[in-house]
């Protein structure tokens, strides 16, 4: 404080530059100072000419100096300032700063009472912790059903079943069955007024009061150590009901008690042991000093914790889950062999409805699965191939398929072909093909058949031209001339080239034929000659016949020079009983064979 | 979190169990006072802004056949002793208890009830004994399991005066 007012001087002088020395105040004053002489009116002029300034700065100077107005100044702003700090991004610098002093009265405040702030966190904590074991035992619960849920074994049906009968959680029926031993709970309890000072409990498990648990837990002791009068600190250190047993470990000041289920090791005693040691060395004179207020043991609980040991059953996953695995194999096999059969039976669909598709006078115009059954829809000419029978080929199952046709006049040659069959009837030796539509005949069809076609034929349908090609007037004519003409057998007698005068009446009768043949304009393709052909009987030398028969080829071919047929056109030769006319079985046959025959024959034209 | 213990001292049938019953979580059956001499129950009491839990021990009343554990005792920050206002041997047994817990445990607060208020006419209380128990200086309540009386009081008075 004392340095206030000097501090206070000095900041005068530099900010008014009033020199104090004399010298300085003539050399400044000199020129405008009516009394430059009083020091008293110097002060006045100048307290006249700086009184607001000089308030205005004392004001100030007090507030910056005195620590009660800066701390008023700053109360009003600390709220603002820490606000615009954080608008304007530091925060993160700002708690670093404010977190040592917060974290010191934090830790302060406990010292001096716990109670404030366990009373100001009272209702965060308990929701919290409460949130916090929840959350811990779902989870817990959840997987352990999960795991159980997935595993479709025996056992756990029977566990389920279990479940159902004793009323009790699948997961705690299964938890028991799986158990080797797990310490339920544990409970320190004041030994001289058998108050409990701390309990921890396994998850999942049913609790009962901890301090009448507790109470007569110390009740008992009590009472067997009445009853039967034992040293002090013998009490009951083993209850044993069904498949629980309660462990009591006995100290100075407390003992400790576990509950467990199952059947635990050795190894858990001397855990308890040097649990109860180590919490009496920590906490004896609280222990000694118990008197109903657990606070000072908050601590305690994680070591009771150490002491709720588990052992579950070991048990291979394999094993555990064989069951499982084998339902899953089978579902996957059925599941399997039901899309392999469907697979199966569409590929066989599909190749039936191709087989189908390639058949002339069938068109498939859909085909797909209505309840099980392959249903085919489309066009089907009468003619074509019965549909049912390719089922039988696809080997499917005829009850399984079905059809839906509509009758339609295919166009496809066989087709057409086989309908002009039908409608024609060629007559046997003669054959009707059908290319692109056009209608063949083959053979020695008969004209008035030929009429009877030329008549219908365009009139089929599926037929747009015939192909008659040598069926011609013409052609047939000349084939039928040539063919009335090659039945005659012209008969010698026996060894004999002479003509009776009946045969000679014969070939007088054919000239009218010949000529026409000659002249059929069918000899414009080539030229035609006709064959005499001379024969024999088989008895008599070879040679003899040879010439026997060459005479009578002779002496016909001579009769149809006489007659006035071109030598051009005849062409005479013995073929002796080479070529007989029949076979020589008797003697009127025989007859047969001393003969001349006729054959036309038409050479073509030499291809240019 | 406080706890005490206390117990229930008193005769035989004087209705420390009774008086109990209605007021206090219990998870053991009777039966056990019978057999182990002892039964625990449990009393939440509010004290200002304080909960104390009160560990019961209803401890078997003394009869001819059965005398009091007092082992059961040990550790118990006070006690509610019990008498039948019908029956002045239970309030002269209740002298006598007092006088015994003194001598095996020490002075600890207790609250004397005298039980069945709502048969207050049938009461065998003597002036003579009356002034005894005034000139001790004791907390006397007047209780009724029957009808509640007293009850919630009796527990309140005697955790007030073990929280001292």
């Amino acid at each position: 404080m004392g340095s206030v007012p000097q501090r206070s001087q000095e900041s005068l002088d530099t900010r008014s530059p009033m020199p104090d020395t004399p010298k300085s105040r003539t050399a400044n004053e000199s020129g405008n100072d009516a009394s430059p002489d009083s020091p008293g009116s110097l002060e006045e002029l100048r307290h006249l000419i700086l009184a607001p300034e000089q308030e205005a700065l004392q004001r100030l100077t007090n507030r910056i100096e005195k620590p009660e107005s800066r701390t008023e100044d700053v109360s009003g702003v600390v709220a603002e300032a820490i606000q615009k700090r954080r608008e304007l991004g530091g925060e993160d610098a700002l708690c670093a700063a404010l977190a040592p002093t917060i974290e010191t009265a934090l830790r302060d405040s406990v010292r001096r009472d716990p109670g404030t702030l366990a009373d100001a966190l009272f209702p965060v904590m308990g929701p919290a912790i409460r949130r916090s074991i929840l959350e811990t035992l779902r989870s817990f619960l959840d997987s352990f059903n999960q795991i159980l849920d997935q595993s479709l074994s025996w056992r756990g049906l029977k566990w389920r079943v279990e479940a159902v009968r004793t009323g009790r959680s699948f997961t705690e029926v299964a938890l028991l069955h799986s158990l080797v031993f797990r310490v339920e709970q544990v409970f320190l309890i004041h030994k001289k007024s058998g108050l409990p000072i701390t309990h921890a409990v396994a998850p999942a498990v049913a609790m009962q009061d901890p301090s009448l648990v507790s109470g007569m837990l110390s009740a008992i002791q009590d009472f067997v150590h009445d009853s039967f009068h034992t040293e002090r600190g013998q009490g009951v250190n083993r209850l044993n009901v069904g498949d629980l047993d309660v462990w009591v470990e006995d100290g100075p000041y407390a003992i400790l008690a576990a509950v467990i289920r199952g059947v635990a090791p050795r190894a858990l005693h001397e855990r308890m042991t040097e649990t109860l040691e180590n919490i009496h060395a920590e906490y004896a004179s609280s222990l000694e000093r118990f008197d109903g207020d657990s606070a000072p043991f908050a601590n305690i609980n994680r070591e009771l914790s150490r002491c709720l040991e588990a052992k579950f059953k070991e048990e291979s996953p394999r094993g555990g889950y064989g069951y499982a695995w084998a339902a899953a194999a089978v579902l996957l096999a059925l599941v399997g062999g039901w899309l392999g059969w469907r697979w199966w039976q569409y590929h066989r669909w599909s190749e039936l409805v191709a087989t189908l598709e390639s058949q002339p006078g069938l068109i498939i115009t859909s085909f797909g699965r209505v309840r099980g059954r392959l249903v085919v829809r489309g066009l089907r000419d009468p003619l074509s191939s019965d549909p049912q029978a390719f089922i039988k080929v696809a080997q499917l199952d005829p009850t399984q398929v079905e059809f839906h046709w509509s009758a339609y006049y295919a166009l496809d040659d066989t087709l057409v072909q086989k309908r002009a069959s039908m409608a024609l009837m060629p007559p046997p030796g003669v054959s009707l093909s059908v290319k692109d539509g056009v209608l063949r005949v083959e053979g020695q069809p008969p004209a008035k058949w030929l009429d009877d076609l030329r008549s219908r034929g365009m009139f089929i349908p599926g037929i747009r031209a015939l192909d008659l090609g040598r069926f011609t007037p013409e052609q047939i004519a000349f084939d039928e001339g040539k063919g009335r003409i090659e039945s005659i057998v012209v008969k010698f007698p026996l060894a004999s080239a002479a003509l009776s005068s009946a045969e000679r009446a014969t070939l007088r009768n054919l000239l009218p034929q010949i000529r026409e043949l000659l002249n059929s304009p069918v000899a414009v393709q080539g030229s035609i000659t006709l064959e005499v052909v001379g024969h024999s009987d088989s008895t008599g030398a070879d040679a003899t016949n040879q010439n026997l028969s060459q005479r009578r080829a002779d002496r016909v071919a001579w009769e149809f020079i006489q007659l006035g047929i071109p030598a051009a056109h005849l062409h005479a030769r013995g073929v002796a009983a080479e070529a007989p006319v029949r076979p020589e079985d008797t003697e009127e046959n025989r007859q047969y064979n001393r003969s001349a025959t006729f054959r036309v024959v038409v050479a073509s034209l030499p291809q240019p | 979190m406080i706890q005490k213990k206390i117990c229930m001292l008193g005769s035989f049938a004087v209705g420390k169990t009774s008086l109990v019953r209605r007021f206090v979580e219990s998870i053991y059956s009777d039966t056990y006072l019978t057999t182990v001499g002892v039964k625990i129950d449990k009393k939440v009491v509010t004290v200002g802004v304080r909960e104390v839990t009160l560990v019961l021990w209803d401890i078997y009343g003394e009869d001819d056949f059965q005398k009091i554990r007092w082992s059961y005792l040990r550790g118990a920050s006070g006690y509610l002793l019990v008498a039948d206002g019908t029956r002045r041997a239970t309030i002269k047994k209740a002298l006598e208890l007092e006088q015994k817990t003194r001598e095996e445990i020490g002075p600890i607060p207790f609250v004397f009830v005298v039980n069945k208020s709502d048969l207050v006419q049938e009461w065998e209380l003597d002036p003579a004994m009356e002034a005894q128990i005034a000139t001790m200086n004791w907390a006397i309540l007047r209780s009724s399991a029957k009808t509640g009386e007293g009850v919630e009081e009796a527990f309140f008075r005697l955790t007030r005066k073990m929280l001292g």
